[in-house]
C-alpha cells in the first residue's frame, strides 16, 4: 500500500475519460479499472470520484444512465460522448507533452541516486 | 444543457457503489463486516459527499434564495412597525420625487416635438397674452404689419413665423351636421409657420404660404386629437367643409399625433388657420390693423448666424417701423420710441405661457422634492442601522455556530432588497397617482393638458435606484462589520457605547427635519387662513344662484347695428326660463377672467401726465345689471333701459373711483372721459358699491360702468377699434330664484332658439368663477400642506430611527442604571429628554426661519398678518406631539429592558 501515489490535481478527469474509452462503466468499476491498470500504483479516492463524474457530466463529456451491473446490482453507467472523446485526445497529448518535459528534467538526476 | 440530478439519485448511486465495493472486498477475502467498513472508509463521509453534491448544484443557490426570501419576509412580518415605516419612507420618497419631477420636466425642460428645436428663437418673454395697442416697452406681441416688416428686414433666419398669442374659441360645425356649432380653440398662423417648425402633416397637407394670401380659399388644419376624439379618425374630414363662425373653411390636413402647438398650454388649439382668413372667421380684421399687436414670432436661425447681431438688427427694425407710424400714434407715444426694446430668446421649448406662470413655483417644488429624497435616504439608513444593531447578537451566534459569513451578508442583502421592492412598489403607485393628482391640481379647470400623466421613467428609475442603493448599503453594513468582528467579542458584548446618541450627522438631520416641518407647517397654516379669508370676504356682488354665460356675437357674424335687437331678445327670452328672476349682460362679468382698462381724464382736473397714472377699469352693462349680480347702488341711479345710443351719455362709478378722483367733492353730476380731448364724455349719475372684478386678493380698482350702446366718437383708429369691439357684450348674467339644479341645458336650448350660430362658449356659476380665480392659491395651499405633512411624517420617522438607534446602542448603560436603582419613569424621561433636545434645537432653528419666510410671504397673505404667534405655536405643538408619538415606543422599549439580561452580556 505504501507504493500507492495520490493522484495529481486534474489527472483524475483524464483517467476517467480514458477508462470510458473502452465502453460504459459504473463508478466503482472506473475506480477499480484505474487502480488495476496502473498496477495498483494510483490510488483513486472514492470520495473524489463521484464529484468528478458529476463535473464531467455537467460539462457534457460523459452521459449516464441507470443499468444493472455484472453481479446484478443497480448501478449508474457512464458513457463517453463525442465531445468527451475530443477532450480526451486533447488532454492526452497535453499530458504526454507535460510528462515528457518533466521526465527530461528529472531524467538527468536519475543516474546519480 | 444537462438537467441537474436530484440529490436522491446521487445518494442511490453512492449506495450502489458501497454495495459493489463491499462485494469486491468480500471476493478478496474480507469478512462481511470488514468489507462494509472498508468500503465506507474508502468512500469517506457519505453525508459530506451528499453535501458537496448539493452545494455544487444550481438548485442549491435557488433553494437558498428561496430560504432567504422566506426568512426575510418572516423577519419583516415580525417587525411590522419597522417594515411599515421603512416601506412608507421609501414609497413617499420615490413617489413624490417622481411625480414632481415629471411635472417639472414636462413644463420646464422638454423641447417642442419638432425638428431641431435648438435652432428656434422667439422674440420677447411672451408675457403679454391678448390683443394690445400702443407702446410695449420690451416687445413681445406684434401686429401683422410689424411682423412682415421685421421678417423682411432681418438676416439670419431660415424662416420667421408669426402666430396668435392668445388662441381663442370659435364656433365650429361640420357642414351637413345637424348639431349646433361647438366651441373650439383656433390659432391663426402665418403661411410659413409649419415650415419654420419643420412639422409635416400627418394626413393631407400643411398650411403653406399660398394659403396665407388675401383672397386665398379658406383652409384649416385639425389636430390629431380632435380628429380622433370628435370625428373618430374619419378620413372624409380631409377635404370636408367646416362652418367656422359662419365662414366655410376646408380642412386640408391633420397634424401629427403628439403635436400640441408652439407652446405648452392647457387647452391647446384644435384648429390652425392661416392669418389671411382671420377677417373672414374672426370678423375683426386684426390682420389689417397695423396698430393692433396680437402675434408672437418664432424663427429658425441659420447655424452660422449671430443671434446677438440679429437681436440688435430687429430692435433697430422695430424703432424704424414705429417711426414710420409716429404720425398716427401721436406725440406722447412718439416720444417713447427710443426707449422701445426687443430681444431674442431661445424658443426650443416653445412659447412659455405655462412656463412663465409656473416656473418659480415649480423650481421651489423641485428643490423641496430633492430635499425630500435626501431625507428619505438618510432616514432609511438610520432605520436599517438600528435594525442591524439589534441583530448583532443573533449574527454573532450564527457566526459562532459556523454559518458562512457570505451567507449572512447575502441574507441581509436579500432582506434589504425585499424591503426596497415593497417600498418601490408603493413608490410607483404614489408616482402614478401623484402625477395625475398634481396635473389636475395645477391645471384645474382645463379641458385638456398636453402633458402625459405617466411618470417619467428615467426619474422613477433614478429615485428607485438611489433608495435601493441606500437600503442595500445600510442594510448590509451591519452584517458586513459583524463579519469582520470576532464572534467572541460580539458575544461578550463589547462594542457598545454609553455616550453617543446617534452619530452627529444623524442628529443634525433630525434637527433639520424638525425645523423644516415647522417652517412648512407654519407656512401652510398662514396660507390656509389667508385662503379662507379670500373665500369668505365681501366681494361686492352675490354669488348664490348667479350664472355667467359667455357668448361672442362678433364670432357669430353680428354687425354693430344688429346688436341692440339681439340683446333685447336674449334678455326677454332668458327671463322666461323657469326660476329666473333677473337677466342682464355686460362686456365682462365679475371674476370672469376679462378686464378692460383705460386712462381717464376728469373734467376740470389736469389730464394724466404719465401713461397709466389714471388707470381705471371700465365696463359696459345692460339694464338691471347691478340688481342681477347683487351689487348695491349707494347713491344716484343705475343704468336703465332708457339709456340708449342716442340719449345723454351717463356712467355709474364705484366707490374706489369716487375716492380716487373726487376725494372731497360729490361725484354725482361730474363729467369725465377716456381721453383728455373727451373729458366731458360721461356724466356720473350713480355710485355703486365696490365689487371685485379681478384677483380676489387685490384691493378694488377704480371702475366705471357705461350703457352698452353709447359710443364715443374717438378720432384714433386703434382706440376706435377697441371701442367698436367693446359693444359686443360677452357675458350674459342670470339670477335664479333658488339653486336651480339643471340650468345649463335650458340656457343652451334658449340660445339655440335665439340663433343656432351663436355659440355658447361656457356656462359658469359665479361660485365657480370665484373658485377658479383662487385656483392658484388653492393649489399653493394644498401643496404646502402636503409637503408640511410629508416633512412632519419624515421628521417623526427620523426621530423614531435615531431614538431607537440610541436605545439599542445604550442598552447596557440603561441596564446598569436600572440595576443601580433608576426606575422606569426616569429611563423613559432620559430617552425622551434626548429626543426633545433635538426637537428643541429644531424649533429654535425653525422659528426664526418660519418668521422670515412668513415675512416674505406677507404680500401674498390676505387678511392675516405675517406675524401670527397662534399659528406658529400651533405648528410647534403639532411637531412636539408627533415627536412624542415617535419616541414613546423606543422609550418604553428602553424602560422594559431587563437589567439582568443586558448586564449578562446580551
Amino acid at each position: 500500500m505504501s507504493t500507492r501515489v495520490a493522484l495529481l490535481q486534474g489527472t483524475l478527469d483524464l483517467l476517467i475519460l480514458r477508462t470510458l474509452l473502452f465502453g460504459q462503466q459504473h463508478g466503482q468499476g472506473i475506480a477499480r479499472a484505474i487502480q488495476q491498470e496502473s498496477e495498483d500504483v494510483l490510488l483513486v479516492e472514492h470520495g473524489a470520484l463521484y464529484p468528478a463524474l458529476q463535473r464531467l457530466e455537467a460539462k457534457g463529456w460523459i452521459t449516464a444512465k441507470w443499468g444493472v451491473s455484472s453481479n446484478n446490482r443497480k448501478a449508474r453507467f457512464y458513457t463517453l460522448t463525442p465531445r468527451g472523446r475530443k477532450q480526451l485526445a486533447a488532454e492526452s497529448s497535453q499530458w504526454r507533452a507535460l510528462a515528457a518535459a518533466i521526465g527530461r528534467i528529472l531524467g538527468s538526476n536519475e543516474g546519480s541516486s | 444543457m444537462i438537467r441537474r440530478r436530484k440529490l436522491q439519485d446521487f445518494s442511490t448511486e453512492l449506495r450502489s457503489h458501497l454495495a459493489m465495493e463491499a462485494d469486491r472486498l468480500r471476493e478478496e477475502g474480507f469478512d462481511e463486516v470488514e468489507a462494509r467498513r472498508q468500503a465506507h472508509l474508502n468512500l469517506g463521509n457519505l453525508m459530506q459527499q451528499e453535501e458537496r453534491f448539493y452545494e455544487s448544484s444550481r438548485w442549491a443557490w435557488l433553494d437558498q434564495l428561496r430560504q432567504d426570501l422566506r426568512y426575510s419576509i418572516r423577519q419583516l412580518r415580525n417587525a411590522p412597525a419597522f417594515t411599515l415605516t421603512a416601506a412608507l419612507t421609501l414609497a413617499i420618497g420615490i413617489g413624490a420625487t417622481t411625480a414632481i419631477f415629471t411635472l417639472i420636466h414636462a413644463v420646464l425642460l422638454k423641447s417642442l416635438p419638432v425638428v431641431r428645436p435648438e435652432q428656434l428663437y422667439t422674440i420677447g418673454d411672451a408675457k403679454r397674452i391678448g390683443v394690445f395697442s400702443g407702446m410695449e416697452g420690451d416687445w413681445d406681441v406684434v401686429s401683422h404689419d410689424l411682423y412682415k416688416y421685421l421678417r423682411d428686414h432681418t438676416d439670419g433666419f431660415y424662416e420667421l413665423a408669426a402666430f396668435q398669442a392668445d388662441p381663442r374659441r370659435i364656433g365650429v360645425r361640420r357642414s351637413g351636421d345637424a348639431h349646433v356649432a361647438e366651441s373650439r380653440i383656433a390659432e391663426y398662423v402665418s403661411g410659413n409657420y409649419f415650415l419654420t417648425f419643420g412639422v409635416h402633416a400627418f394626413a393631407g397637407r400643411a398650411i403653406d404660404a399660398d394659403d396665407d394670401r388675401p383672397g386665398a380659399a379658406p383652409v384649416a388644419m385639425i389636430t390629431y386629437r380632435s380628429w380622433q376624439e370628435r370625428y373618430a379618425l374619419d378620413p372624409s374630414v380631409l377635404g370636408a367643409t367646416f362652418n367656422m363662425n359662419g365662414a366655410a373653411v376646408t380642412i386640408v390636413g391633420v397634424m401629427p399625433p403628439g403635436y400640441f402647438g408652439d407652446g405648452l398650454r392647457s387647452n391647446p388649439p384644435d384648429f390652425w388657420l392661416p392669418l389671411a382668413i382671420e377677417p373672414v372667421v374672426n370678423h375683426a380684421g386684426w390682420v389689417n390693423n397695423p396698430d393692433l399687436h396680437w402675434l408672437y414670432m418664432m424663427g429658425r436661425v441659420k447655424p452660422d448666424a449671430d443671434v446677438k447681431t440679429m437681436g440688435a438688427q430687429m430692435q433697430t427694425g422695430l424703432r424704424q417701423w414705429l417711426n414710420g407710424r409716429s404720425g398716427i400714434l401721436g406725440p406722447t407715444a412718439a416720444a417713447q420710441i427710443p426707449r422701445q426694446t426687443l430681444h431674442l430668446s431661445r424658443g426650443g421649448s416653445g412659447i412659455g405661457a405655462m412656463r412663465a406662470t409656473y416656473s418659480a413655483g415649480l423650481q421651489l417644488l423641485m428643490a423641496i422634492s430633492g430635499f425630500v429624497l435626501l431625507i428619505v435616504c438618510a432616514n432609511l439608513a438610520n432605520l436599517m442601522l438600528v435594525r442591524g444593531l439589534g441583530r448583532r447578537k443573533q449574527t454573532s451566534i450564527s457566526l459562532a455556530l459556523g454559518a458562512a459569513r457570505s451567507r449572512l451578508v447575502r441574507q441581509a442583502l436579500t432582506e434589504s432588497i425585499v424591503l426596497a421592492l415593497i417600498g418601490g412598489a408603493g413608490g410607483v403607485a404614489i408616482a402614478f397617482a401623484g402625477t395625475r393628482t398634481l396635473l389636475s391640481a395645477v391645471f384645474a379647470g382645463a379641458n385638456y393638458v398636453p402633458i402625459s400623466p405617466t411618470p417619467d421613467l428615467a426619474v422613477l428609475g433614478f429615485a428607485f435606484a438611489i433608495s435601493l442603493l441606500t437600503g442595500l448599503v445600510f442594510g448590509v453594513a451591519p452584517a458586513w462589520t459583524a463579519n469582520r468582528a470576532d464572534p467572541l467579542d460580539a458575544l461578550r458584548g463589547s462594542g457598545r457605547v454609553t455616550q453617543h446618541v446617534g452619530s452627529l450627522p444623524q442628529r443634525t438631520l433630525v434637527v433639520m427635519q424638525a425645523a423644516l416641518s415647522l417652517v412648512l407647517m407654519a407656512a401652510a397654516g398662514l396660507l390656509t387662513q389667508s385662503l379662507r379669508n379670500l373665500e369668505h370676504q365681501e366681494l361686492g356682488f352675490r354669488t348664490g344662484g348667479r350664472v355667467d354665460v359667455r357668448i361672442d356675437p362678433n364670432l357669430a357674424g353680428y354687425k354693430i347695428d344688429q346688436l341692440e335687437p339681439l340683446y333685447r331678445r336674449i334678455k326677454e327670452r332668458l327671463a322666461r326660463l323657469p326660476a329666473v328672476e333677473s337677466v342682464s349682460y355686460s362686456l365682462y362679468g365679475p371674476m370672469s377672467g376679462s378686464s378692460w382698462t383705460t386712462d381717464v381724464s376728469i373734467d376740470g382736473q389736469p389730464p394724466p401726465a404719465v401713461d397709466g397714472q389714471n388707470s381705471t377699469a371700465w365696463n359696459r352693462v345692460g339694464p338691471d345689471y347691478f340688481e342681477t349680480i347683487g351689487t348695491r347702488i349707494l347713491r344716484g341711479r343705475t343704468i336703465l333701459e332708457s339709456d340708449i345710443a342716442t340719449t345723454h351719455h351717463v356712467a355709474v362709478v364705484n366707490e374706489a373711483f369716487a375716492r380716487r378722483f373726487f376725494p372731497k367733492e360729490d361725484p354725482l353730476g361730474k363729467h369725465f372721459g377716456a381721453r383728455a380731448k373727451f373729458s366731458k364724455s360721461f356724466e356720473i349719475v350713480g355710485i355703486a358699491e365696490d365689487a371685485k372684478y379681478r384677483q380676489p386678493d387685490q384691493p378694488v380698482f377704480p371702475m366705471y360702468f357705461i350703457p352698452r350702446s353709447q359710443v364715443t366718437p374717438y378720432d384714433e383708429a386703434g382706440t376706435m377699434a377697441f371701442e367698436a369691439r367693446s359693444l359686443y357684450a360677452n357675458d350674459v348674467v342670470l339670477r335664479f330664484a333658488a339653486r336651480a339644479g339643471a340650468m345649463e341645458e335650458p340656457i343652451r336650448r334658449a340660445f339655440a332658439e335665439i340663433d343656432p350660430n351663436l355659440t355658447v362658449i361656457r356656462i359658469q356659476t359665479f361660485d365657480t368663477q370665484v373658485e377658479s380665480q383662487l385656483s392658484q392659491e388653492t393649489l399653493i395651499v394644498r401643496l404646502t400642506s402636503l409637503f408640511g405633512l410629508t416633512a412632519l411624517l419624515l421628521a417623526s420617522i427620523g426621530l423614531y430611527g435615531v431614538t431607537s438607534y440610541s436605545v439599542a446602542r445604550r442598552s447596557k448603560e440603561i441596564g446598569i442604571r436600572v440595576a443601580l436603582g433608576a426606575d422606569r419613569k426616569s429611563v423613559v424621561g432620559m430617552v425622551l429628554r434626548n429626543a426633545y433636545l433635538l426637537v428643541a434645537i429644531g424649533l429654535a432653528l425653525g422659528i426664526p426661519i418660519a418668521l422670515a419666510m412668513a415675512r416674505i410671504m406677507g404680500a401674498r397673505l390676505y387678511g392675516i398678518s405675517w406675524y401670527n404667534p397662534a399659528i406658529l405655536a400651533g405648528s410647534g405643538i403639532i411637531l412636539a406631539a408627533c415627536a412624542l408619538a415617535a419616541t414613546i415606543a423606543p422609550a418604553r422599549r428602553a424602560a422594559a429592558l431587563d437589567p439582568m439580561q443586558t448586564l449578562r452580556g446580551d
